[in-house]
């Protein structure tokens, strides 16, 4: 009898994991995990939609059609939209002759297109200032030919570039390494030109990867506010962006007109986020099938 | 086509993939690249495909010279260890591919790539997959299609790099008897690079032995097997017994052995190293001869399935000796651990240490006279 009852006992004692913390210990660790993000993130973003709408959702449309909000919204998305291809064809250059080729100078390569990521925006836009500035290198020249760049659209979009060309490339370099050449060589062998091969193996191979990489240069380029800001001149309706417009309204003590052009910007971001969450579930989903199919027997 | 290879070298940095190899394939042959890892066989094979070019020596097909023909001009098809499947591409349209690039000129109909995928896929016996994915098939099917793609563009070489090292050992033994078949079918010149010896054996016309960049020997599977040229390709290929002694004016002396050698009859006192097959050998209750036997003791007696395997212990040095017998044989004498034999082999040859690929190697058969 006394048998028996042990045996129950032990049959129904919770069977705990050997490897898991207690779940009192993980409880505390999510929970200060949620607590950091709502008081860093959740209620920023938060009091963001709240300022913009305290006075009413006549205020807020207003702030947004504004001409000059209008103007910021278009110079900003016409950055992006220059910005971002000229990205993506050198990042995918870039790490094709990474990933694909040996040659002298690779890391040096590598080392440069970190550069962004290791310098402050601000000198990034003072670089461009120095160089094509009136005061700069070529400015004379610029000047004598009329060409305007400092102050002006060029220089956004100038910074906008330097700012944001490792994301793609970054994004690619592991992945086309991973991938190695042996594909290319196939389709080499079976008697494709080089065009080809980059259009029918290398592209689709890399589609996703460099989607992602798209998103998250894009959200960069829409939101780059330091180098931006040395080259602009912010001049109202001309040479303001999104990010600048925000700044200019806020410190005329304009907060409801800051801060609902600032919920576009952050509305902007949230969107890319949701886009860059559905190409990573792809991309696991297209894994997870190959992975649980190739187990089939033959 | 025949394939010419002429004093090809190709160096990596400061490391030599490929030393002078001179190399003569000849048209509707299945000739395997045999060697260790880092011999320069897969290099070879690249080159000869074109995925890589030599420093120095060239290539001829059909005693035409390709070095500046572009790898995509060069006609040959080409299966990758791993497969190399398009991983977004159907079966079909892999196989497909090489018809599709073709420039618009000699580029075929819908209709005649569909006819020739199907025959393709009904040659390696998959027709039912032509929908799926790479992914979604197992790695024995995935090569019988990499296979049907570097046959699609009717290449007049076919090269194989370690065709089916990825692959488990029941699979890999199909897989490599099929491709014999499919070569008897076909009679395409065949090149495959291999570092499993049984597979070399079982399904080439002819082995080229590959060692440190170099060719040691070019020959069928029994002449490597059984005759090997060099000391390395009696390592490589199966299971050797090394017995150290000297050379001295016409004689060898191994141990207890001692072998008449006329080769030797100008060697002064050179070290020497007899190599003997573990069934080349004879072991004997009684010495025969003291001459010609070498006492040894029983370690250790395992079956292994049809032969019995014996390790033995020389007497005299210490030196480990494996012999193996069929089981029949076994059974008439059972020999247990701690027994004490005499060795006696039946067979063996002598390369003298120096410079082996130099000195004439010595056969003996067992009768005390050299050959």
């Amino acid at each position: 009898m006394a048998f028996t009852r042990f045996l129950t006992a032990s049959q129904t004692a919770p069977i705990r994991r050997t490897t898991t913390e207690s779940p009192a210990i993980r409880r505390l660790f999510i929970g200060m995990a949620l607590l950091f993000l709502t008081l860093f993130l959740f209620f920023p973003l938060a009091a963001v939609f709240y300022e913009a709408l305290r006075k009413g959702l006549g205020v807020y449309f207003a702030a947004i059609v504004d001409p000059d909000a209008l103007a910021a919204i278009r110079l900003t998305l016409l950055c992006a939209a220059i910005a971002v291809p000229l990205n993506m064809v050198f990042g995918v250059a870039a790490a094709w002759a990474i990933a694909k080729f040996e040659f002298v100078g690779k890391s040096v390569l590598i080392t440069l297109i970190d550069l962004p990521f290791a310098v402050s925006p601000v000198i990034a836009g003072l670089i461009y200032v120095l160089m094509f500035g009136a005061q700069g290198w070529l400015g004379p020249w610029l000047v004598a030919h009329d060409i305007k760049i400092i102050f002006a659209v060029p220089g956004i979009v100038l910074a906008t570039v330097f700012v944001t060309f490792p994301f793609i490339a970054r994004e690619l370099i592991p992945l086309m390494q991973e991938q190695g050449v042996e594909e290319e060589e196939a389709a080499l062998v079976m008697g494709a030109s080089g065009w080809q091969t980059f259009w029918r193996i290398t592209l689709p191979n890399i589609k996703w990867g460099l989607l992602y990489g798209v998103v998250l240069c894009t959200a960069r380029a829409m939101g780059e506010f330091g180098a931006v800001s040395v080259v602009s001149g912010h001049i109202r309706g001309l040479t303001n962006t999104l990010p600048l417009q925000v700044e200019i309204l806020y410190n005329e003590y304009n907060f409801a007109a800051a801060f609902a052009v600032a919920s576009l910007l952050t509305l902007l971001a949230v969107v890319m986020l949701a886009i860059k969450s559905v190409i990573e579930w792809q991309t696991r989903k297209a894994r997870l099938a190959a992975l649980a199919i190739r187990g089939e027997p033959e | 086509m025949s394939i010419t290879i002429h004093s090809l070298s190709k160096r990596f940095g400061s490391f030599t993939a490929l030393d002078r190899v001179e190399l003569e394939i000849p048209k509707g042959e299945l000739v395997a690249l045999l060697g260790p890892s880092g011999c320069g066989k897969t290099t070879l094979l690249r080159i000869i495909a074109g995925l890589e070019s030599a420093d120095e020596g060239n290539i001829l097909f059909d005693g035409e010279d390709t070095s500046a023909r572009h790898v995509r001009d060069r006609n040959v098809g080409f299966v990758f260890q791993h497969y190399a499947l398009f991983q977004h591409m159907s079966v079909f349209e892999n196989i497909a591919f090489g018809l599709r690039v073709r420039p618009r000129a000699r580029r075929p109909s819908e209709e005649q790539i569909r006819a020739k995928v199907q025959e393709l896929l009904s040659l390696v016996q998959l027709e039912w997959l032509a929908g799926r994915y790479p992914s979604q098939l197992s790695g024995g099917q995935r090569q019988r299609i990499a296979l049907a793609r570097a046959l699609a563009v009717e290449p007049q070489v076919l090269l194989l790099d370690e065709p089916f090292g990825a692959l488990d050992t029941k699979v890999r033994k199909e897989l490599r008897r099929w491709l014999r078949r499919l070569h008897d079918e076909l009679h395409i010149t065949s090149v495959f690079v291999t570092h499993d010896q049984e597979e070399a054996l079982e399904v080439a016309d002819r082995i080229v032995v590959m060692n440190h960049g170099r060719v040691e020997q070019i020959g069928s599977p029994q002449q490597v097997y059984d005759a090997p040229a060099t000391p390395f390709v009696y390592q490589f290929l199966g299971h050797i017994n090394l017995f150290h002694g000297r050379a001295h004016s016409g004689w060898v002396r191994l141990g207890g052995l001692r072998i008449q050698a006329p080769e030797y009859q100008n060697t002064e006192s050179m070290p020497a190293i007899a190599y003997v097959r573990p069934h080349d050998i004879d072991l004997l209750r009684e010495p025969e001869d003291s001459d010609t036997t070498i006492s040894a003791t029983v370690v250790r007696v395992s079956s292994l399935g049809s032969l019995v395997r014996l390790e033995l212990l020389q007497d005299s040095d210490g030196e480990s000796t494996e012999v193996e017998m069929t089981r029949e044989r076994y059974a008439a004498d059972p020999l247990q651990a701690g027994d004490q034999v005499f060795v006696k082999p039946r067979y063996l040859r002598v390369f003298l240490n120096d410079d082996p690929k130099r000195t004439p190697p010595v056969h003996w058969n067992g009768d005390g006279d050299g050959i």
